[in-house]
């Protein structure tokens, strides 16, 4: 009877099992393997070069800026997609109604095609587009939007923190809607306003989704590619450029696979480090504030 | 594996010579007038050759028909020939020993007489002395000039040297302050192959052609090299130069000049049917320093790719491909055929003269004369396997840090020289 039970949950799990190995640990067990040659997919030479690619990745400038561009970027997006995906779930929380479609409608920047959303974001900053005629109208003169490396973090960071907040809000509606409305009303008898409330109650009850969508954002930032593929080419001078951008160009345009998996493997271990940190950070600030 | 693979190869090529046939398949370049092209000559093909099978399909697309064909050999399905592939690609695909030397068959001296390519190909030999492209096409790259907009600030023709080109932009801003000269935005992008549709295309221009990189050595003319940086700073220092993007540009006449390859004209007639080669534009050989002889013909890049035979299929199937290029480029009217259908110049030595084309071209598409006259000065691309980070570099450590005023035009062309020294070992 038990083995039975186990077998049905190991059939109902098996679709994601089977997924999982092929396409992610084959992948990686394959990827591992290739660290150490040099090699281009396609030839009958692998070369075995030991520890080189690792060597070589360690001292690239341009790794270094993707590296580096990751917390800029992060700097950006975590704080800006936090903010705004939860004032997106308490405006669509507190409507009267509509609510799904207000939600279903905030999440279709998620659905929309990164490459599609590239090229209106370069229509709409072109040189010549009427947001920038005005500004040059109105102030003498337009940014350099996508060929000054402030101007082009920046927008790429918005781009992001667009397209996600509306995914990130339904995470938070879904902790909105949790909450009891007890409390709310208890809290109002005690005379509590809506800022107290908010402080007192959303915000610690909400602290599960808190920390489910500030994980998310911040393995978000490592996998940044087609925005600044789309506008930049990781340009100006690095200034945008990104892990992912860096193993696109070494795999499949310098055709270094090898060299391309080191550097993927250095991307998992920051992305794994970086999340660590921030999860034991945002975990003691709980635990401190007793949201846990 | 790699025995169960050879041994599936074997029954399907064994199966299919059983039942009398061969089956075999071309990639055709992802532009849909090439698949046509492709298509009808398959059929015709097989119409008259029951014995062979050929399916004709676009390549890969995404993320760049190189990486396609990559991930294709990789992967062991490799199709049995292609097209688009350029001289850089092809050195790493050699390196790779992926390919089939196309003059191993019997009849290659054949095609190369009968396509007349006999001084085309010369540019396609490979270090070992084989050829392993077969030129499909090339595209000389020339700059075009809104003639309309030319004539109303008083110019009859484009101008010729840069002292020209600098004179009719300023001109042109007194004139009409918010147009700009050029509009080139992936100058400041590193992306390698945009170095083909600017840097190459004046520095070939400037320099009588004469080779960046040969072999594992830079044999660039530094002084044509340093002139074109110098008149790309001057272009962007006098505001003519425009490095953001624009919606639109050079259609709208919002900017005067743009290199141009003739891939661009099957869109123009069906966007912007104003466009006019002769009312509306023209074309001329890239601009050159002062000092270039007016009586010297003029250089440029050439944006030229050929066809492939992939050695991961079968002898058999490698022989029917041979026998069905060599027939599809042995007849002229086929290559006439080509021009008509994609609109590009087929890569014959004759091209710019034989009545076959030339009436045709004439009649019907003036605007690839120019580019028929120029095929004979234009320049592949660099087959050095390294090319991808060579022309990164050149945007990374040259250009972008030159128009910023970061380095001298002399600065950064050492710089690149010296960047890429690691490279060519």
């Amino acid at each position: 009877m038990k083995w039975q039970k186990e077998l049905g949950g190991w059939l109902l799990a098996s679709p994601y099992l089977l997924s999982a190995v092929l396409f992610f640990l084959i992948p990686l067990g394959w990827s591992i393997s290739l660290v150490f040659f040099d090699w281009n997919l396609i030839s009958p030479v692998r070369t075995y070069i030991g520890l080189d690619n690792f060597r070589e990745a360690l001292s690239s400038t341009r790794v270094y800026n993707a590296f580096l561009n990751t917390y800029k970027f992060m700097a950006i997006i975590v704080p800006g997609v936090l903010v705004s995906s939860l004032s997106l779930a308490l405006i669509v929380h507190h409507l009267p109604r509509l609510k799904q479609f207000y939600a279903v409608g905030f999440f279709l920047p998620y659905l929309a095609s990164g490459v599609a959303i590239g090229l209106v974001v370069r229509g709409l900053l072109a040189y010549d587009s009427p947001f920038n005629e005005f500004l040059r109208q109105v102030f003498g003169s337009s940014p350099r939007w996508l060929r000054d490396p402030v101007w082009a973090v920046l927008v790429i960071g918005f781009m992001i923190i667009w397209k996600f907040s509306g995914y990130y809000a339904l995470i938070f509606l879904a902790g909105l809607q949790g909450i009891p409305r007890e409390l709310y009303e208890a809290a109002s008898l005690d005379g509590a306003g809506p800022f107290t409330q908010f402080r007192k109650i959303t915000l610690p009850l909400l602290y599960p989704a808190f920390y489910t969508v500030l994980v998310l954002a911040v393995g978000l930032c490592f996998g940044i590619f087609t925005e600044p593929y789309v506008l930049t080419g990781g340009g100006p001078r690095f200034a945008t450029h990104t892990w992912q951008l860096e193993i696109y160009y070494q795999a499949f345009e310098r055709f270094r696979a090898g060299y391309g998996a080191a550097v993927a493997v250095f991307n998992a271990l920051a992305t794994f480090i970086s999340i660590l940190i921030i999860r034991r950070i945002v975990e003691a600030w709980g635990a401190r504030r007793g949201f846990r | 594996m790699r025995i169960l693979k050879a041994a599936f190869l074997g029954i399907v090529v064994l199966g299919m010579a059983a039942a009398g046939q061969v089956e075999i398949t071309f990639w055709s370049a992802p532009n849909p007038s090439q698949e046509v092209f492709w298509r009808q000559m398959a059929e015709a093909y097989m119409a008259a050759h029951p014995e062979v099978k050929i399916t004709v399909s676009p390549m890969p697309e995404t993320p760049t028909s190189e990486a396609g064909i990559l991930a294709a050999i990789a992967g062991g399905v490799a199709p049995t020939a292609s097209e688009n592939v350029f001289i850089g690609f092809g050195s790493e695909l050699v390196r790779s020993r992926a390919l089939v030397p196309w003059n191993t068959f019997a009849g290659w001296e054949d095609l190369v007489r009968a396509r007349n390519i006999s001084a085309t190909i010369k540019c396609w030999e490979f270090p070992d002395g084989n050829y392993y492209i077969i030129p499909m096409y090339v595209n000389a790259m020339l700059t075009a000039w809104r003639i309309d907009i030319l004539r109303e600030l008083g110019y009859e023709k484009p101008p010729r040297t840069y002292s020209e080109v600098l004179a009719l932009g300023e001109r042109l801003k007194a004139v009409y302050p918010d147009k700009f000269l050029w509009l080139r935005s992936e100058l400041e992008v590193p992306t390698w192959w945009q170095r083909w549709f600017d840097f190459f295309v004046f520095y070939y221009a400037a320099s009588k052609g004469q080779p960046l990189i040969t072999g594992n050595t830079i044999t660039a003319d530094d002084k044509a090299a340093v002139e074109v940086l110098r008149f790309f700073k001057a272009l962007r220092d006098k505001k003519l130069l425009i490095t953001e993007p624009l919606a639109e540009g050079f259609e709208v006449g919002k900017t005067v000049m743009t290199v141009l390859g003739p891939w661009t004209f099957p869109w123009w007639k069906e966007n912007y049917p104003e466009l006019v080669y002769g009312e509306t534009f023209v074309l001329s050989p890239p601009p050159v320093p002062d000092w270039y002889p007016a009586t010297e013909p003029v250089y440029t890049f050439a944006d030229a790719k050929g066809v492939v035979l992939y050695a991961q299929t079968a002898p058999e199937q490698q022989k029917a491909m041979w026998d069905f290029i060599r027939w599809v480029l042995s007849d002229p009217e086929h290559d006439l055929l080509w021009i008509k259908i994609t609109g590009m110049l087929p890569a014959r030595d004759d091209v710019g003269t034989n009545p076959l084309f030339t009436a045709y071209v004439e009649e019907k598409e003036p605007a690839l004369l120019p580019y028929a006259k120029s095929i004979a000065f234009a320049v592949p691309p660099i087959a050095h396997p390294q090319f991808v980070e060579i022309q990164e570099r050149m945007g990374l450590e040259c250009i972008y840090p030159v128009l910023t005023g970061e380095l001298s035009p002399e600065a950064g062309w050492e710089a690149w020289k010296t960047s890429i020294k690691d490279l060519l070992k």
